[in-house]
């Protein structure tokens, strides 16, 4: 069981109950995914050095951050997605593209530069070499830093979004169910789908409980919600600032339904119209994971509840459920 | 002709439940550390019921009177039951 880094130094088999013991194994795990000071340093540098080569190429510009890296929610390894965005709203023209390109090159400090000019939004692709970290330049488009800036104001008013966010992103990233492209679920997805959830969920909607304290618990009623009940078939996802959290019948949102009628609709809280979640086509082995979670928990808990403290010693809980495959941290 | 073994009963002293045993109670895991700050004048409040079920505004998905749509079944109950509200918001 040497791939449960982060029970390392910690161990608390002498707590008392199986949510105790969840908990706090959910804690040292958020801990331990989190970035450190150095990786926050080397991301922040990495930015800046690009971000002031733009500039200083084309002064009318500024550059931005959005997705993952502008809400804190990344992992190790995770890409920085910028835009250029610019007073005239001529950046992504090809040529300017290429203009670009060249110039990034130029200063030696990149690698894999790569010019994808003909797809629907255009980017340029690189890595950092000093910081081996891959970087998305996007132009002219500023829906990424609206969705960003929203993001961030859920992760302040809603206690324990960030670490489910942080644990579901790498128990799907485990599977190879994150990638958007393979069908698979995206951050702003999965992030929709926690803050619907613990908006929704009686124990926090009545401030019953204070999810900081029970997240052991949350994270297998997501895994029993999502895996277990939800009618995929019939209802969407609703999390717009005006209405506040809420279920939509698809039936009467013509531009919600999916390809087929086992499919997962997120209504965009930035836009009623778009379907945030319309290429997850492979929902049905994500509700197969999720529902294997809520399996392999509940069973792990179930184990565990009778032993005695010396058994529990270095056990996890987790462990089965969240398959960490990067290196130690 | 008598039946030689015992039919086995399935039956829960933590819960009263027949659908399981005391080992493979869900309330091992199902037990919520309650915040002590609670204040039950501020309720009621607002509150966000929605059905992961119908939809619908009003009650959960457990409680709902629609046929169930999810191929798994929900002997035990989930989070999303009107018995998790507290008692004056049931």
């Amino acid at each position: 069981n040497n791939k449960v880094f982060w029970l390392r130094d910690h161990d608390h088999s002498e707590l008392r109950s199986i949510p105790d013991l969840l908990n706090t194994e959910i804690e040292d795990f958020v801990s331990f995914i989190s970035p450190t000071k150095e990786e926050i340093k080397l991301r922040n540098n990495c930015f800046e050095t690009l971000s002031s080569i733009i500039t200083n190429f084309w002064p009318d510009t500024k550059v931005h951050v959005f997705g993952s890296y502008a809400t804190d929610l990344y992992l190790p390894g995770s890409d920085i997605d910028m835009v250029v965005v610019s007073k005239f709203g001529n950046k992504e023209n090809r040529s300017k593209l290429y203009a670009l390109s060249s110039a990034l090159r130029k200063t030696g400090l990149f690698s894999n530069l790569e010019v994808i000019a003909k797809a629907k939004v255009p980017i340029i692709k690189l890595i950092h070499i000093h910081s081996k970290i891959h970087i998305d330049i996007s132009f002219e488009r500023t829906n990424g830093i609206e969705a960003a800036k929203l993001i961030r104001s859920w992760l302040v008013e809603t206690d324990g979004l960030r670490e489910l966010v942080l644990i579901i992103k790498v128990f799907l990233a485990s599977r190879r169910l994150n990638n958007v492209h393979l069908g698979g679920l995206g951050g702003f997805s999965i992030i929709c789908l926690v803050y619907n959830f613990l908006n929704l969920h009686p124990k926090l909607s009545s401030s019953t409980i204070l999810a900081k304290e029970n997240l052991g618990i949350l994270l297998i009623e997501f895994f029993e919600l999502y895996g277990r009940n939800f009618n995929y078939e019939n209802i969407a996802i609703c999390v717009s600032n005006k209405r506040g959290c809420c279920y939509l019948p698809k039936q009467n949102y013509s531009e919600l339904k999916t390809r087929t009628t086992f499919g997962l609709s997120i209504q965009d809280p930035l836009d009623p119209k778009n379907n945030i979640s319309r290429g997850t086509f492979n929902i049905i082995d994500i509700k197969k994971a999720f529902s294997g979670a809520f399996q392999l928990l509940t069973t792990k808990c179930y184990e565990l509840s009778p032993t005695t403290y010396k058994e529990r010693f270095g056990k996890t809980l987790l462990g089965d459920v969240i398959k960490y495959k990067g290196e130690n941290r | 002709n008598k039946c030689t073994k015992q039919q086995r009963r399935i039956y829960c002293n933590k819960c009263d439940s027949r659908h399981h045993n005391s080992d493979r109670c869900p309330l091992i895991w199902r037990s919520y550390i309650v915040t002590n700050k609670h204040n039950e004048k501020v309720l009621p409040m607002v509150l966000n019921i929605y059905c992961y079920n119908c939809a619908k505004k009003g009650h959960y998905g457990d409680d709902c009177d629609l046929k169930r749509n999810s191929k798994v079944p929900n002997t035990d109950g989930s989070a999303f039951s009107g018995d998790n509200l507290p008692g004056v918001l049931r």
